[in-house]
């Protein structure tokens, strides 16, 4: 067979594909095509223009604002993994039962929307916000610290959204690698610090790959915080692009800043994919492993890894050797103990750091005062009455969530085969198809949302259906920017599945189908999960499609949130957010004891 | 035979029941019930406001006694700010999710010139006529008056207060934390007042000219805010001690008991005012609506829940003194006021925009 022939062969296994290709294809290139189209045209003439590019470059701004993008959106990545893997390492390797208890308290940030977040964090961190308070009651500071207003504010609020992405993909691959590969490096002689660098932490990079471009490319998209909690120089490329759309209404302006952002990303993209091998979330051996792949630029910094892992082992054991002698252990207490410590000590910092915000709206929900404050002036009731009689909140409340859960399902089941045959067939042009799954993330959403307003007003009348002011119009936009996530995840996942337990499945008798279901499926099944949460939460915290589509009509709850705090951000959003927080983590336990009940049984029986 | 369970993570779901909600879920999706078109009905429009206590204002004054007095349903729905984009998208569709909507008169002014995407309102009525020429054009009647000013904490003044623009920019005799608005608007007249422009001859801007003057103020800003809502939270908590902002954010800490005080001179006022969005097949209805809606004594209503003034004059026949000297339209409030000119933004915002953006990163 051909070399050709072969391809298109690996091309017609590659139908699981279709669904995504379709589906982002109707609901994301051809509308948003068409809107950035405009940024090379000359109004309504059709004939072509670089004007609106050549204005990009005519003054240092935009590239300046791009700079200030990619170097917050970095770092965010860097604190949000640094961050983030201790957590999902003791996640991965702690007890199941401790595992679900630590996960409710990672997802704690997920159920408060991102407007409250954010307004937690302005007073927490103010100058005379709870943080300040304590710092000086203790006598640390004499002055207050300037926490927000600049970049610290910046990072902290951005981490705060984005580290458990990070920890929820990493987690979903850390929980594949065998842990007796560890052991067997230990019997052959590796100290900890060797057996970690050398052995886990490379079979871990697919979940630290996935984990960073998920949260780098969410955090390109980035506006509400840095607006909020960042100083004069903390503007970020989307809030430029709003600008353009909203207050000027220059779309062809705004589509070509939204090209140079589209074009930056994919570049990053690319080379990160050459360089840190996000081919191996792709599927290819990992350049760790092999070193032998064909382009020198992912065999440099195959060998620097190599050796820059083989270092960072060798120093730790020298640490930990050099400390013992300083420092005997008792006998009792192993050396694993000892580090398994650390680790507690180091999770517990970082949950504390993930909770605080919610921690801090839980109180303030119970104020009498009439905005968010610390500290809380006791006890009242009202804001939880506000939000039980008002049947406006109940419906967002209900609405969303019923968006949030179709608008995932439909992202899984769209996004998810497409995941399996990236991983698994070798096809052509493999990574230009993960970056048209990844553009909804970067194509800013105000593009989005205008676009799909004029897709859906024509097409709907075209086919006689409503997609304006409906929540099917909503579910289906919230889609286009979930199936990121999903593809992202579950590649994520696939990557370390062991594929010769489907081939023993099958060797067995099991059909495709029932292999998938009964053997791969419950697997993968944390994988899934993640992807699911994520795909729900983008949903869950949409505001700028929900404003465009529903044109106010049909309310969701982050709409709701965003209208009531026109005036002033009121402890009302604080008691949603503790409702929802009481309702969903509720939920989850009942569900953690159902579980647990039917396990039970059918151990029993 | 017991239903063999997956354990998806913490949540136990049957496959069985999986295949159950999804197709619950697509009756719910197919039902037309929850599909029905909102706009079906016969005497409905749908009137776009910017939401929170607009809302509950309207309804009081307009919504309520209008259906009342005319049998037609006004609906009052938030929308986001400055809904341009939406509203030339509803026109160019034809899709019409809202049939008329309060429009700040600069949002009026680009759908005007951008192209033709609002209706003429051809309403002469006494209530329009008497408001004054300012307030209204062919296709915008003003509702309200929203002003930018600037709010002082006053447990941080004591006494020796800041009173005047130039006073922002004073540091020496006026210590205290600043906040300035990250964007051109209202920013830059501030500047050029600041600097000892007349107020009649703040337009065309002179933009050098109030970069420049805030050159001077650029390492005392200690917040850039971009949202409303941020103003009113600084000033309650005192993160700021002078800060500028719309009076109605300003007065939201006031109302709650922050030592916070307005300050009107030479506020900055723009107003806001009915629109009809062209081509809707309920102008007519909306006409009635507007016709019903400028009028003093219906004006008054929503001054209670919000901040802003009304532009009929006799509206304040009708409000309280205590709450009246809160409004930017109140004689007093109004005296030094100097009108915002959106026709030079609408002409020169962009360019104005990406100069004071380059003007921040440097």
């Amino acid at each position: 067979m051909t070399a050709a022939g072969r391809r298109f062969g690996a091309w017609r296994a590659a139908w699981p594909l279709l669904p995504v290709l379709i589906f982002l294809g109707f609901f994301f290139l051809y509308p948003v095509g068409q809107l950035l189209w405009l940024s090379v045209e000359i109004k309504g003439t059709g004939a072509l223009t670089a004007m609106h590019y050549q204005r990009l470059f005519a003054s240092t701004l935009y590239v300046k604002v791009l700079q200030i993008t990619l170097e917050t959106s970095a770092w965010c990545t860097f604190f949000s993994i640094v961050g983030g893997y201790p957590v999902a390492y003791l996640l991965a390797t702690t007890s199941e039962r401790r595992r679900n208890n630590l996960m409710l308290w990672i997802l704690l940030p997920f159920w408060t929307s991102f407007l409250v977040r954010t307004f937690a964090w302005i007073v927490l961190l103010g100058r005379n916000g709870a943080i300040n308070g304590w710092l000086q009651a203790l006598g640390l500071t004499d002055e207050p610290l300037s926490l927000i207003y600049n970049f610290t504010g910046v990072m902290i609020g951005m981490t705060h959204a984005l580290m458990p992405l990070a920890i929820l993909t990493m987690v979903s691959v850390m929980e594949q690698i065998d842990a007796n590969l560890p052991k067997a490096a230990s019997t052959l002689g590796a100290r900890g610090g060797q057996a970690f660098w050398r052995i886990y932490f490379p079979l871990s990079l697919p979940g630290v790959a996935a984990g960073g471009l998920l949260v780098f490319i969410t955090a390109i998209g980035f506006f509400i915080t840095p607006a909020l909690l960042g100083g004069r120089l903390q503007t970020m490329i989307a809030q430029v692009i709003i600008t353009q759309v909203q207050d000027l209404m220059n779309w062809a302006f705004a589509g070509a800043v939204s090209v140079l952002l589209l074009v930056t990303a994919l570049v990053v993209f690319y080379l990160y994919d050459r360089a840190l091998g996000m081919s191996t979330l792709a599927g290819e051996t990992p350049s760790t492993q092999g070193g032998g792949g064909r382009n020198p630029i992912a065999r440099l910094s195959a060998w620097i890894g190599g050796h820059l892992l083989g270092a960072i082992g060798r120093l730790c054991d020298i640490v930990s050797e050099a400390y013992e002698r300083l420092v005997p252990r008792p006998a009792s207490r192993p050396t694993r103990e000892w580090s398994r410590g650390v680790l507690a000590f180091l999770v517990f910092l970082i949950i504390f750091f993930l909770a605080a915000p919610t921690f801090f709206i839980v109180p303030v929900s119970f104020t009498t005062d009439a905005f968010i404050e610390w500290p809380p002036k006791f006890f009242s009731l009202r804001w939880y009455d506000t939000v039980f009689v008002s049947p406006l909140w109940r419906e967002a409340i209900v609405r969303s969530l019923l968006v949030g859960v179709l608008s995932a399902s439909l992202a899984m089941v769209v996004g998810a085969p497409a995941a399996f045959v990236l991983v698994r067939q070798r096809i052509m042009g493999k990574t230009a198809l993960l970056a048209l799954v990844l553009s909804p993330l970067i194509i800013p959403r105000i593009i989005i949302a205008v676009a799909l307003f004029y897709f859906y007003a024509r097409f709907g009348a075209l086919i006689n259906v409503r997609f304006i002011g409906t929540s099917l119009g909503l579910v289906l936009g919230h889609a286009v920017l979930a199936i990121p996530y999903v593809v992202v995840t579950v590649m994520a996942v696939l990557k370390n599945y062991d594929e010769r337990l489907d081939q023993a499945a099958g060797s067995l008798g099991a059909n495709p189908v029932r292999t998938l279901w009964h053997v791969t499926i419950p697997l993968i099944r944390s994988g899934l999960i993640a992807a699911f949460l994520f795909a729900f939460i983008t949903s869950f915290d949409e505001l700028t499609i929900a404003l465009f589509v529903s044109g106010g009509l049909a309310t969701t709850l982050p709409k709701q949130m965003w209208d009531d705090a026109l005036l002033k951000v009121n402890p009302t959003l604080a008691a949603v957010s503790t409702i929802l927080l009481v309702f969903i983590t509720g939920m989850i336990l009942a569900a953690e004891y159902l579980r647990r009940r039917a396990l039970g049984r059918s151990s029993a029986a | 035979m017991t239903e063999k369970l997956t354990r998806i993570g913490k949540l136990v779901i049957g496959r069985r029941r999986v295949l159950k909600i999804a197709g619950g879920a697509t009756l719910v999706l197919a039902a037309p019930a929850y599909w029905k078109k909102l706009s079906a009905q016969e005497k409905r429009i749908v009137v776009r406001d910017p939401g929170g206590p607009y809302t509950a204002g309207f309804n009081e004054a307009f919504h309520e006694p209008f259906k009342k007095a005319t049998g037609i349903e006004s609906v009052g729905v938030a929308g986001q700010h400055e809904p341009t984009s939406l509203i030339k998208g509803m026109v160019d569709t034809k899709t019409y999710t809202w049939d008329m909507a309060l429009l700040s008169q600069a949002a009026h002014d680009q759908l005007v010139s951008e192209g033709n995407y609002l209706e003429d309102l051809k309403i002469d009525t006494p209530g329009l006529r008497s408001t004054p020429d300012h307030f209204k054009s062919a296709k915008y009647a003003g509702n309200d008056v929203f002003t930018a000013m600037f709010a002082i904490r006053t447990d941080h003044f004591k006494g020796n207060e800041p009173k005047s623009w130039a006073d922002i920019w004073n540091v020496k005799d006026f210590p205290g934390r600043r906040s300035l608005r990250k964007h051109p608007f209202d920013t830059i007249e501030e500047a050029l007042l600041a600097d000892g422009v007349p107020g009649d001859k703040l337009y065309p801007c002179d933009i050098p000219r109030a970069l420049k003057k805030l050159d001077a103020i650029k390492k005392d800003v200690a917040v850039w805010w971009t949202g409303g809502a941020q103003t009113s939270q600084m000033l309650k908590t005192g993160e700021v001690h002078i800060c500028t902002t719309w009076n109605a954010r300003a007065q939201a800490a006031i109302d709650e008991g922050a030592p916070v005080k307005i300050v009107w001179n030479q506020n900055l006022w723009s107003s806001e005012g009915w629109c009809i969005i062209r081509g809707t097949p309920k102008a007519d209805m909306c006409r009635e609506f507007i016709k019903f809606a400028v009028d003093g004594a219906r004006q008054a209503a929503w001054t209670k829940h919000v901040a802003y003034g009304p532009t009929h004059p006799d509206a304040f026949k009708h409000i309280p003194e205590a709450r009246a000297k809160q409004l930017p339209t109140y004689p007093d409030n109004f005296k030094t006021a100097i009108r915002a000119d959106p026709v030079y933004w609408a002409k020169h915002k962009d360019k104005v925009t990406e100069q004071f953006e380059a003007w921040l990163l440097t």
